[in-house]
């Protein structure tokens, strides 16, 4: 995000300076109804998008955090019930073991969505000739090519206990007893679930890394050569500190997702088998669709979103860019 | 000094390594591109190749599994097409406005509220799901397409005027001066100048906002209840959800193939525009 800025305040402060050298002019203009009345314009072509966003983006949330505490289902008056929603989640047996599963996705999340395509935009960068350098960088999109719903659909055949490739290729090795119903097995459903998309060399998180190593200066590497820094000392004491900001950003984006999502659990097992693999996420979505409890998951989407945000923070916290942290 | 240093006997070691990191990259590659692989070549299969030599290539290609699975899934392609293309159109749009009115006009209360629209991309759907499907409930938008355009084009320029609003504030000053001499007003100054200056940047929004579009699941899933007006990726869920193919062999294959149509305009996209997508994010150095 900050990149988008540095490039703004360029030209922002041109066009201070053609408009007077004024130094409010940043922060907007003095706050008077003249100044109002002659922007006019302004307000009239943000009035469609500010209409919009109000209606259907700022107005869902807000209401989402007044009905969670309100016993609240379609065609009935929603009546307020206190905290009763978020009691009722955390004293029914499953939770403990809901977020549990939510801590195994978030460990795994982490990995797959940090060190993996890490490992390969480094593996990218150390490749020396340019025109493989710009084949590889368009195969690692190729797997975003096919819809999500289609990949899990399709890990669900790779998974299917008789026709599927993965036990066929192990009964082919001789290791029958290792032939398992992945997703059918409470013991090995969720792991089934976590190891979806293997080898994670996900296209977006490594092209967002290439970008962050394309911009290290060459003048850093060839002090670190001189020095005997190079190959994989390299990677951990140059190239990891100075994508730090990338870094930051899809820690905050997996948290997010291991937090929040359950479209491929909903997909795969839709919980089951029992509640082996169930989320809060799942619980959310089934006491709206299938219970008609909009109140109680409506507090359940708060509860994540609570989470979520805390998560968010923790990262920005603890992984600190090099710009603000110089001390290494 | 550095090219002394490269030349003593550096050469050797490195052509090796190299050669390793080709291999762990291909085989890394071939690993997350075996599922796709897998898809395709059962997508030609008939009902006995497909019992028998699944993982094999197995000749003749059924091509006629194409046939099949486009009449079932070809209702759920247009509809998606004309949901994601009405939701772009806007997107675009309010996007190209929001950014030109943010990155050049000045008027009181720019910053808050050019900040109260990016703040937004910090909340998670998961807060506003529930009650964004009471909302659409109460104004009466459950099982029509609004309900699939409507959150595009209200959700989608929050990010379309943080990424345009960049792009135009790189547009040199002068175009806009010497244009503002001849006495262009803003709705002039947005489509003559800002709209053809800014097309890279819009590309980018679009290949983002239509995968977004083309992948969308969950909502469509509990907001469209009507299958003829139904979206792909749910389509295909109960596709495989009623396709029996563990019992019906004859019917895998076309499922298969309906998995590649499906994908078939993400690819055509990527071809056009994917340039803008993979420039975007590896040029604009995105970070937090």
């Amino acid at each position: 995000m900050s990149a988008a800025q540095t490039t703004e305040s360029d030209s922002a402060r041109r066009a201070r300076n053609l408009a007077g050298g004024s130094q409010k002019l940043w922060r907007g203009e003095a706050l008077n109804l003249r100044a109002i009345r002659r922007s006019w314009q302004a307000y009239a072509l943000l009035s469609p998008i500010f209409i919009l966003l109000i209606v259907f983006v700022y107005y869902p949330p807000l209401l989402g955090l007044v009905r969670a505490f309100f016993r609240w289902r379609p065609g009935v008056p929603a009546t307020f019930v206190g905290l009763n929603n978020f009691i009722t989640y955390f004293t029914y047996a499953e939770t403990p073991h809901e977020l549990v599963n939510i801590v195994k996705l978030l460990a795994f999340g982490l990995f797959a969505g940090i060190v993996m395509p890490f490992v390969m935009a480094e593996l990218i960068f150390f490749v020396r000739s340019a025109a493989a350098k710009e084949v590889y960088r368009l195969l690692v999109i190729i797997p975003m090519l096919v819809p999500g719903i289609v990949t899990v659909l399709l890990w669900q055949k790779l998974y299917d206990p008789y026709l599927g490739p993965i036990n066929d290729l192990l009964r082919a090795m001789g290791y029958d007893e290792l032939a398992l119903n992945w997703l059918g097995e409470p013991t090995t459903a969720i792991y089934a679930i976590i190891f979806v998309g293997f080898p994670w060399v996900w296209g977006v998180g490594t092209l967002i890394y290439l970008g962050g190593l394309g911009q290290i200066s060459h003048s850093v590497y060839e002090a670190a050569a001189l020095d005997g820094c190079t190959g994989i000392r390299r990677v951990l004491r140059i190239d990891l500190p100075l994508v730090l900001g990338q870094v930051r950003l899809l820690a905050i984006l997996a948290v997010i997702n291991a937090i929040t999502a359950f479209q491929n659990i909903l997909v795969l097992t839709d919980g089951g088998p029992g509640f082996s693999t169930m989320v809060p996420g799942l619980t959310m979505f089934h006491s709206a669709f299938r219970a008609q409890q909009f109140g109680y998951s409506s507090a359940i989407g708060l509860m994540l979103f609570v989470i979520a945000m805390s998560g968010t923070l923790i990262i920005n916290r603890s992984i600190r860019s090099t710009d603000e942290d110089s001390s290494s | 000094m550095s090219t002394q240093y490269r030349g003593l006997g550096r050469r050797r070691p490195l052509q090796f390594s190299q050669l390793g990191l080709h291999v762990i990259i291909a085989l890394l590659l071939a690993l997350s591109l075996i599922p796709t692989l897998i898809m395709i070549n059962l997508s030609f299969k008939n009902g006995l190749q497909y019992r028998w030599e699944r993982w094999s290539l197995s000749l003749p290609l059924r091509g006629s599994n194409y046939n099949a699975a486009w009449d079932v899934i070809d209702g759920y392609m247009w509809n998606t097409v004309l949901v994601a293309a009405a939701g772009l159109a806007g997107v675009l749009m309010l996007s190209l406005i929001g950014g030109y009115v943010f990155a050049r006009m000045r008027f009181p209360l720019r910053e808050p509220l050019y900040y109260a629209i990016i703040a937004l991309l910090m909340v998670p759907w998961v807060l506003s799901f529930i009650p964004a499907y009471m909302l659409y409930n109460n104004l009466g938008l459950l099982n029509t397409r609004w309900a699939l355009i409507i959150p595009n084009i209200a959700g989608g320029p929050i990010f379309g005027i943080f990424l345009m609003r960049a792009f135009i504030t790189g547009i040199p000053e002068e175009l806009y001066e010497s244009a503002r001499c001849d006495g262009a007003g803003a709705w002039s100054l947005i489509w003559r100048i800002t709209f053809p200056l800014s097309l890279p940047g819009l590309a980018t929004l679009s290949v983002l906002n239509f995968v977004a579009e083309w992948n969308s699941f969950l909502w469509p899933l509990v907001t469209i209840s009507d299958m003829s007006k139904q979206v792909i990726s749910v389509g295909l869920f109960r596709l495989s959800r009623t396709t029996n193919d563990s019992v019906d062999f004859g019917s895998g294959g076309p499922l298969f193939a309906g998995y590649v149509l499906a994908s078939i305009p993400l690819v055509i996209l990527f071809i056009v525009l994917g340039k803008f997508y993979v420039e975007g994010l590896v040029e604009s150095g995105i970070k937090m």
